[in-house]
């Protein structure tokens, strides 16, 4: 077909005003667009596909089913008695979760993510391409069966707290307290049912955009901001106890103050930094098998 | 200051996922029940002091998370426990069986002379029975464990089961005990003395020493 023909049939294809109401120009090159958007069609249809054949596999996910009533029950949407139940919206997206990251299947965490996920997008292969974007890529290794990327955050966390905030490294040693029994829910469920919700959706803003660090920017502050009421504590018990206060108040339920802080208040903290310290921690792990 | 009681020890509770770990602790520290409770990650922790035998016991409850998974993280609970709770929910055929598993899991991971009981939970679900009593006490008997068969919902062998491990851990630590009991007068503790210990013994750095 001659340009000039190909440029008129895709004319005569692609509406006059576009999606969001303006008027196209009399230059405008049809042909260009055309081919831009089927690129992207191609895109969305073989994600329409995929996600169509995950939802049909079978499964091995069925473990998840016991989670399914115990994510959110204070939520109206999650329960049986709702219409629509988000619980079969849930089932959906971990199962096809499921079947499409083998090597992670279903962790339990995850159910709390895909919820939120679920109830801010309304829409279950949305929510499905969000969680995988989350757990394929934007987080390290949290949710695999050795759990490896996580236990290497905490340690992350535990040294950047001895760098920034030695005090506090200095009581969790004392008391022979591990990062894990304070701040495994932080990282696993990414805040969700820790912080308050807006403050969750900011911070979840800054992940999607910015990547994981930002978690250890959310920890870090709550930690430093707190930091003599933290010290107060005399015992393990006391040290637990501070942790969950310091995720409660007006300090992180002012989203917008909160995220400026979390900016400001750790300081310095570059990728590289960070990527050096996984590294170290991440061999450390290992070596201890 | 003065301790508000004379003894502090570390329980466990395990089993798969969904047993009830979580209600048993929630019935027997708060005396309360919701039917559908948020999934525990990770690991979490409730204090109560009960009475036993004239010694104030404060009893720290770890619940964990039962996906085979946190394992990784849970383990480093076991080491410095002095009781557990291996919960299976008689509803479940597969949280019984599993009860095999999480005993190796506690054979290796818990100290030698751990306190061990088994519960068969969610009792009040007679119409969905898996499990019956007769093979709770076969495998407890297997395993030298006492068994109680629980309710969190209608509050069936809570506060007993809860009381007889503790009652088994102070018996394992008659020794220690008596020392509290002369020297209970002049408010020494046993308690203070398990505090002391639970600070690492190495290098202040060396997580290795830590106790959870």
């Amino acid at each position: 077909m001659e340009p000039a023909e190909r440029a008129q049939a895709a004319r005569d294809r692609v509406p006059r005003i576009d999606p969001y109401g303006f008027e196209r120009p009399e230059d405008f090159d049809y042909a260009a667009y055309e081919e831009f958007f089927s690129t992207y069609l191609v895109i969305l249809t073989r994600r329409a596909i995929k996600w169509s054949k995950l939802l049909k596999g079978s499964s091995s996910v069925q473990k998840s089913m016991t989670d399914m009533n115990r994510t959110f029950p204070d939520n109206i949407k999650f329960r049986k008695s709702a219409d629509p139940c988000l619980q079969k919206t849930l089932y959906n997206v971990l199962l096809a979760y499921g079947h499409h990251n083998q090597g992670v299947g279903y962790c339990q965490g995850m159910n709390f993510i895909a919820g939120y996920l679920i109830l801010i997008t309304k829409n279950e292969e949305e929510s499905f391409w969000l969680l995988d974007a989350l757990v394929g890529r934007i987080l390290p290794d949290y949710y695999s069966p050795a759990m490896l990327g996580l236990k290497m955050d905490q340690e992350v966390l535990g040294e950047l707290v001895r760098t920034k905030l030695p005090a506090v490294a200095a009581l969790m040693d004392g008391h022979g307290v591990l990062w894990t029994l304070v701040v495994s829910r932080w990282f696993i469920c990414l805040f969700v049912d820790i912080l308050p919700v807006e403050t969750v959706l900011r911070i979840w803003d800054c992940l999607f955009n910015e990547g994981s660090k930002i978690i250890f920017r959310v920890a870090l502050t709550l930690i430093k901001q707190h930091q003599a009421f933290i010290l107060e504590a005399s015992s393990v018990a006391d040290i637990c106890e501070k942790f969950k206060e310091i995720t409660k108040g007006s300090f992180v339920m002012e989203c917008h103050t909160f995220m400026q802080k979390i900016f400001s208040e750790p300081g310095s903290l570059s990728m590289t930094t960070i990527t050096r310290l996984r590294e170290s921690c991440r061999a450390k792990l290992l070596a201890q098998g | 200051m003065a301790k508000q009681y004379d003894v502090l020890f570390r329980l466990l509770l395990i089993g798969d996922s969904g047993v009830g770990k979580t209600c048993l602790l929630c019935r027997f520290t708060d005396n309360e029940f919701h039917s559908s409770h948020i999934s525990t990650i990770g690991v979490d922790f409730k204090m109560k002091t009960i009475e036993v035998d004239g010694i104030k016991v404060r009893i720290q409850i770890w619940d964990t998370a039962g996906q085979e998974r946190y394992q990784t993280i849970t383990k480093q609970y076991y080491r410095r426990a002095q009781g557990i709770f291996l919960v299976y929910d008689i509803s479940s055929e597969r949280s019984y069986q599993h009860i095999m598993k999480w005993v190796s899991d506690v054979d290796e991971y818990a100290p030698e002379g751990v306190q061990k009981i088994l519960i068969g939970n969610k009792a009040d679900e007679e119409q969905k029975r898996q499990v019956g009593r007769e093979q709770g006490q076969q495998l407890a008997k297997e395993y030298g464990m006492d068994f109680y068969e629980t309710s969190a919902c209608t509050n069936l062998n809570i506060k007993e089961s809860f009381t007889r491990l503790t009652e088994l851990v102070l018996q394992a630590h008659r020794k220690e005990l008596d020392g509290v009991r002369t020297r209970a007068s002049n408010e020494m503790a046993l308690a203070e003395l398990e505090e002391d210990e639970s600070k690492p013994e190495g290098p202040a750095n060396s997580s290795k020493t830590c106790w959870c």
